[in-house]
């Protein structure tokens, strides 16, 4: 019970990694769950848990929050000078789906402000024309807040979708444009009525008459192209066939 | 517009009541990056340099820092930079250097902020038989056959004997 107070207390703030030193069984499970890539190092910094630096990384206890917040910035002083940092596996979108939606909001702060540690990382590098230790965390933060994004939409649709039937909560419609093309055309909130919008006006959400004949004439490559491609995957499957009998197959096994 | 950020403690309604203005943009997950970077010329010790995005605004910044890093702001001043267009890569095609925006930010209640050193000398112990002690090693052992032998006293090889 007080290791998952302790977990959720971890969880709730990012700086308690750096002064808990927690030494529980329970903790270092939790911090090196089966998904990290560093199975064999006790000591890596784990992506995947709420604990982005492992408790054992931690220095000497020190009993305030992180002081000025702009400590924040840069990673812990004893990965300063390191060629290569060990982190674990993004986030996937399965292990997001799990989160409440508190968890998910706090955690994206918490992708935020490594994010930002990793470009301040990568500008001082350039400055100081030294190899960036481990870039490829820069792309695993990308991916597991890009992953985050999904799960937060998926959920606004759904609740959506039951509350109001709207399957899109920016309203839009069909249109041609002048070049006779149809697009999805989404709605901007403007304080005027669109008659009195002189720039709406000039807008043309029509296809002038001279541009119709064309319309037609890239239908018809578009249906041709389709066409072209169904035949083309039935004659590479025929000859495969004519290649590979299935006779031989089966004359083979006995 | 500018926007304040939605942080986990300041969900209080008395916040969100804005009866002068135009209604202030609120955004639960921001997308912004700041980039505190080393400051080019010589900066007052109070002063952050950040590199930010074009959209942000100086409101922004102070509730960025304020509400994600609770960092005391008093000021902040931006600036566009303008990076290149004229580049051009081997098709000869112009390429463009995207352009940044830059905050100096200064910090409240007196407090200074030094860039630190992030690459610091260290003497790397590898630990026994891992794959780095190995090619350290060998590394060195090549090192050592490129020299000249000791003996000659710094002659070069190029007098005989």
């Amino acid at each position: 019970m007080s290791a998952a107070v302790a977990s959720r207390l971890t969880a709730v703030c990012r700086q308690f990694q750096r002064v808990v030193t927690v030494s529980s069984h329970t903790q270092t499970q939790y911090a090196t769950r089966a998904f990290s890539t560093f199975h064999s190092c006790q000591q890596s910094r784990m992506y995947d848990s709420w604990c982005f630096r492992s408790p054992m990384n931690n220095r000497a206890v020190h009993t305030s929050c992180v002081r000025k917040g702009l400590e924040e910035f840069f990673d812990l002083p004893e990965n300063w000078g390191e060629q290569t940092v060990k982190s674990g596996a993004p986030w996937t979108a399965k292990q997001l789906r799990v989160k409440s939606n508190e968890d998910l909001h706090k955690l994206w702060y918490v992708f935020l402000k490594e994010k930002n540690m990793l470009l301040t990382l990568e500008q001082e590098t350039k400055r100081q024309r030294l190899p960036m230790p481990s870039p490829e965390r820069l792309k695993k933060v990308e991916r597991s807040m890009k992953r985050l994004d999904t799960v937060v939409e998926e959920r606004e649709d759904s609740l959506r979708l039951l509350q109001t039937g709207q399957e899109r909560g920016r309203p839009g419609e069909w249109r041609r444009n002048v070049f006779g093309k149809t697009f999805w055309y989404r709605f901007r909130e403007h304080p005027i009525p669109w008659y009195l919008n002189s720039r709406y006006k000039r807008r043309r959400f029509f296809e002038p008459s001279h541009v119709a004949p064309y319309t037609r004439l890239s239908l018809e490559k578009y249906l041709r192209s389709k066409i072209r491609k169904e035949k083309r995957e039935k004659r590479n499957q025929k000859s495969l066939a004519a290649m590979f009998p299935k006779k031989t197959a089966l004359a083979s096994d006995h | 517009h500018h926007i304040r950020m939605i942080s986990e403690g300041s969900c209080d309604t008395e916040d969100w009541r804005n009866d002068l203005g135009n209604p202030q943009l609120r955004i639960f997950r921001p997308t912004f990056n700041l980039t505190l970077v080393r400051p080019g010329k010589e900066q007052p010790p109070d002063t952050v340099q950040f590199r930010i995005p074009l959209e942000m605004t100086k409101f922004d910044v102070r509730n960025y820092l304020e509400k994600i890093y609770s960092v005391p702001v008093a000021a902040v001043r931006t600036r566009i930079q303008y990076c290149t267009n004229k580049k051009r890569n081997h098709l000869n095609q112009r390429v463009k250097r995207p352009d940044y925006k830059v905050a100096y930010v200064q910090l409240a209640q007196q407090q200074t902020f030094q860039f630190p050193d992030i690459f610091p000398e260290k003497d790397q112990k590898h630990e026994e038989g891992s794959v780095e002690e190995m090619q350290e090693k060998f590394m060195e052992d090549e090192r050592q056959r490129q020299k000249s032998d000791p003996r000659r006293g710094g002659v070069t090889e190029w007098f005989g004997l």
